[in-house]
């Protein structure tokens, strides 16, 4: 059987390298074929989720932030400073999450979709025209962002002006300074070019882009168990590739950057630096349990108990190195 | 063409309601091109002030949309949909006629099966209960006009076969006779 | 499949159908065959209308909003009456300031649609009455439109940028070249039109003419302050700096000339809305039908047959560019670049091309591919805004296809033409 697979990025992208994995695996291991179809093929973000829905493709990848019109709860991964910026923390949260495993699936499954992963991309950094080190600096700064309430109501919270933009026009708009600043893992800064028009990279460790692959429910349950176990192992190989795949990118792409424009200035705030934002996140917590739909609460409650336990699991294996 | 001149080539109470609709259609056009303009310009002031309208481009979204399904129905009615008429020009009076039948008919069916599809999808989309991220109503509210203009689309090419079918001129609408009108002043 | 969909839709077209009806019929026959049947019309739909949001589109009926208004009124008028005090007396002097305008606007808009209706609306009159020939006028419109999507900004080299991963600013700077050469081309071609044609000159303009000729135009020169101005000042983006033309249209036109109503500017909303909604739904048939042919893989299937890996430098060139070409004539030209371009990537990696080369030549085709029969975009909105049959908006095409192909052609064996601003601005 063919089955299609639609996702949000370029090919070689994180999205593309993960639904790259998966093709190789299911067509080693089984007779399907997997047809991909990366960014823009087969329409926007939106309309290849409604496919998945309809079951024209079978798999699609979509982050929670464009999933929050349809599913409110999963804007919880816009929350700042909710995700650790410890690496070994964040892939044991992604590992085990109790919310990701139990909590989340059904809220899909109301959609018609079987929720097969969660992984991260890449942690989010800004890239803006003048130098950030407080959120004075962001002051009047015209702050690109997707549009979604959460991510206005962060930027606001930062004090910058957030200004939501088509993704088509914000090269251009930075280049000609009707914006100043944009955020967006360090591979898609890359991979975009936007440090073409901008000076400065700041990583104030907010948030690490999340994104979430999904089956139609209706062709996942008709599935044999035998397919659907050709599907699972895939989806866990593919997982572990790309953890192992973006050990590093996030330092990779900047190198690339650095080298493609030596005078880009790239800043990792200090915790001192960064308490100021962080002291924002309370609000737009606040404002997730109010927009994000009937398991706003559990869903935070859960994902922070998963966090402490992914934290404490990455600190007894380090005390196990000792 | 002013609305208040436009006269539907139908006869009595369809006429009253072919007119009304046009009404209905020309005032959905020019306000939905005013609003289109206003709500960029209120989005470029409101950046400059440091307020940015965050929910100026779903506005916009939508108000394409209205234009579109609203202006559909409204070019089939003033017969100004874009099509390739060198070889139809070309051939004789009875086969334009017969050819002009066939076009409007099959055109009708057309938009009729979209107007099926369009509500499916309408319903579809009701469902899923999908939200619009800025303004935060449901996506649905925006696209009703894609079964309407399609549903109104059928009927202008179907009262436009049958008006061929009884009268002896070719009519690329039920009240635009065949052939370009060259006027560069004419107003639609 | 490829077949009966292309054959259904070339008859339906040449039968004198709406032209929405044979993009349709594409897309339906396609989506009857890839699902077997009629369950995922719905999904066509979606398609129509995913065609028609994205918000760049929007500068599309601004412009043709502002354009209308100034028309109708005296801001266009007083504009080509300065150009004309000062080219006026050379020959085909009002096609090459025309042919100019469009570059200019293009520059800024990024459209070329916006471009054709901004630029041509006001235009086409004058020239018609200068004594051009309606063909070559809607020719030279539609084609100089063309020149939008190589001068920066163009958003078709930036998604290209994007897919392909190649600097966007080193894109951008590729592009002026060739689009200057095409300028070059269309400028001679209209002068010894012109001469041929025997199109007559008006006498020359004293310098004292000229000066009132300015002095009248002062209040329409704010158009292109606030179009140039307003995006390079980073106040606008292309589609707000068309609303905010409509703004200082209205301003000029009701309140300082005092030359339209509000009656007249309901009827021109209703007027721009009506040319809107008939290029619209075929910008969303087209989008729909584009997603068949990207659902069903046809690019990938015709070029795996033909063996593009063992062709050598020029000829993966040229199939390069009539692959875009011959897709640009049917398809959306963005959705052409992001189907074909991944597709091109590993040989173009392989014979070791120069990427900004390589989207350079795409971004030509895909907008010579937008100015050709049977489904080039420009088109449409040329009819829909100037009401005249298609087969007189393509009729007087070929001379300028021919042009813009030799400058592809130039392209491919000197490539220097559009790399040389680039290696001066990035000293490689
Ligand atoms: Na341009
Ligand atoms: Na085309």
């Amino acid at each position: 059987e063919t089955w299609r697979y639609a996702f949000e990025e370029a090919l070689d992208e994180v999205q593309g390298k993960f639904a790259q994995k998966f093709k190789a695996e299911v067509e080693a291991n089984s007779d399907n074929e997997v047809q991909l179809f990366p960014f823009g093929t087969l329409g926007e973000s939106v309309d290849i989720m409604e496919q998945a829905q309809s079951g024209i493709l079978q798999f699609v990848d979509q982050s929670p932030g464009f999933t929050g019109a349809l599913i409110p709860e999963a804007q919880v991964f816009f929350v700042p400073y909710l995700l650790p910026q410890d690496q070994d923390q964040l892939f044991s949260f992604f590992r085990n999450s109790k919310a990701v495993k139990e909590l989340f699936p059904p809220l899909y499954a109301e959609q018609g979709l079987e929720l097969l992963t969660m992984f991260p991309e890449g942690e989010v950094m800004m890239t803006t025209t003048e130098p950030v080190r407080a959120p004075a600096d962001l002051n009047e700064v015209k702050f690109r962002v997707m549009t979604n309430p959460l991510i206005v109501e962060s930027y606001q919270a930062f004090g910058a002006t957030p200004t939501p933009l088509p993704w088509g026009q914000v090269y251009g708009a930075l280049q000609t300074g009707m914006i100043q600043g944009q955020e967006n893992p360090a591979f898609f800064i890359e991979s975009t070019k936007m440090y073409e028009v901008t000076d400065y990279i700041t990583r104030p460790g907010h948030n690490n882009f999340t994104t979430a692959v999904m089956a139609n429910k209706d062709f996942y349950d008709a599935l044999s168990d035998e397919d659907k176990q050709v599907v699972q192992n895939a989806i866990a190989v593919a997982f572990d590739y790309i953890l192992e795949y973006q050990d590093g990118l996030t330092e990779e792409s900047l190198a690339k950057i650095r080298e493609a424009k030596p005078a880009m200035t790239i800043t990792t705030l200090t915790e001192e630096e960064r308490a100021p934002f962080r002291e924002t996140a309370a609000a737009v917590e606040q404002k997730y349990l109010e927009i994000g739909g009937a398991q706003a609460q559990a869903i935070l409650d859960q994902m922070k108990a998963d966090l402490q336990a992914a934290s404490e699991s990455a600190q007894a294996e380090a005390a196990a190195a000792n | 063409m002013d609305d208040s001149e436009y006269v539907s080539g139908l006869p009595g109470f369809l006429g009253v309601i072919d007119v009304a609709i046009a009404r209905i259609e020309a005032v959905l056009l020019a306000l939905g091109v005013l609003l289109m303009a206003a709500n960029t310009v209120a989005n470029v002031v409101g950046r400059i002030a440091g307020h940015t309208i965050y929910f100026s481009e779903e506005l916009n979204q939508a108000l394409i949309i209205l234009i579109t399904f609203a202006g559909i129905s409204y070019a089939a009615r003033h017969g100004r949909h874009i099509r390739m008429s060198a070889f139809f020009d070309a051939m004789p009076f009875r086969s334009r006629k017969l050819m002009m039948i066939l076009i409007a008919a099959v055109t009708s069916a057309t938009m009729f099966l979209l107007t099926w599809y369009s509500l499916a999808y309408l319903l579809e989309q009701a469902g899923r209960g999908r939200l619009l991220p800025a303004l935060r109503i449901p996506q649905w509210w925006i696209i009703v006009w894609a079964p309407l203009g399609f549903f109104l689309t059928g009927i202008q090419y179907g009262l436009t076969t049958v008006k061929n079918m009884l009268d002896k001129d070719i009519w690329l609408s039920t009240s635009t006779l065949e052939g370009y009108d060259d006027s560069a002043e004419e107003e639609v | 499949m490829t077949l009966a969909i292309f054959g259904t839709m070339t008859v339906l077209l040449l039968l004198g159908f709406p032209m929405m009806i044979p993009l349709i019929a594409g897309s339906l026959i396609g989506f009857v065959a890839l699902f077997g049947g009629f369950g995922q019309l719905d999904t066509m739909v979606q398609q129509i209308l995913a065609g028609i949001r994205p918000a760049s589109l929007i500068a599309v009926p601004m412009f043709i909003f502002a354009a209308d208004i100034m028309t109708r009124g005296q801001s266009a008028t007083r504009l080509i009456d300065l150009v004309m005090a000062f080219v006026g007396h050379f020959k085909g002097g009002l096609a090459i300031a025309t042919a100019g305008a469009c570059t200019m606007f293009g520059a800024v808009s990024g459209s070329t649609q916006a471009t054709v209706v901004a630029v041509g609306g006001p235009l086409r009159p004058r020239m018609l009455k200068s004594g051009y020939n309606d063909s070559f006028v809607l020719a030279l419109i539609v084609n100089a439109s063309d020149i939008a999507f190589l001068i920066p900004p163009s958003i078709g080299m930036i998604i290209y940028g994007v897919v392909s991963g190649t600097s966007i600013s080193e894109l951008f700077i590729a592009g002026i070249g060739p689009g200057l050469l095409i300028l070059l081309l269309f400028s001679i071609y209209s002068h010894v039109y012109a001469r041929r044609n025997g199109v007559p000159v008006e006498p020359k303009s004293t310098w004292a003419e000229r000066g009132t000729a300015l002095r009248r135009a002062l209040w329409p020169l704010g158009f292109p302050v606030i179009i140039i101005g307003g995006i390079y000042g980073g106040f606008f983006s292309p589609t707000e700096a068309a609303a905010a033309c409509v703004l200082y249209a209205l301003f000029l036109e009701m309140a300082v000339f005092r030359e339209m109503s509000l009656k007249q500017l309901y009827a021109t909303a209703k007027s721009t809305g009506l040319i809107t909604a008939v290029v619209f739904i075929l910008v969303g048939a087209g989008a729909a039908f584009s997603y068949v042919i990207s659902f069903a893989q046809i690019p990938q299937q015709v070029l795996a047959g033909i063996g593009i890996d063992q062709m050598g430098q020029y000829g993966v060139l040229f199939t390069i560019s009539i692959a875009f070409f011959v897709g640009c004539m049917f398809v959306d030209p963005i959705v052409v670049i992001l189907i074909l371009v991944p597709i091109f990537a590993p040989v173009v990696a392989d014979i070791g091309l120069d990427p900004v080369l390589v989207g350079t030549i795409i971004t030509l085709q895909v907008a010579i591919g937008s100015a050709t029969p049977p489904f080039g975009c420009d088109i449409f909105t040329a009819i829909a805004v100037f009401k005249r049959p298609y087969s007189e908006v393509v009729r007087g095409t070929p001379p300028f296809i021919l042009m813009l192909l030799s400058v592809a052609v130039a392209l491919i064996f000197f490539p220097q033409i559009a790399l040389f601003l680039r290696d001066m601005a990035f000293a490689k």
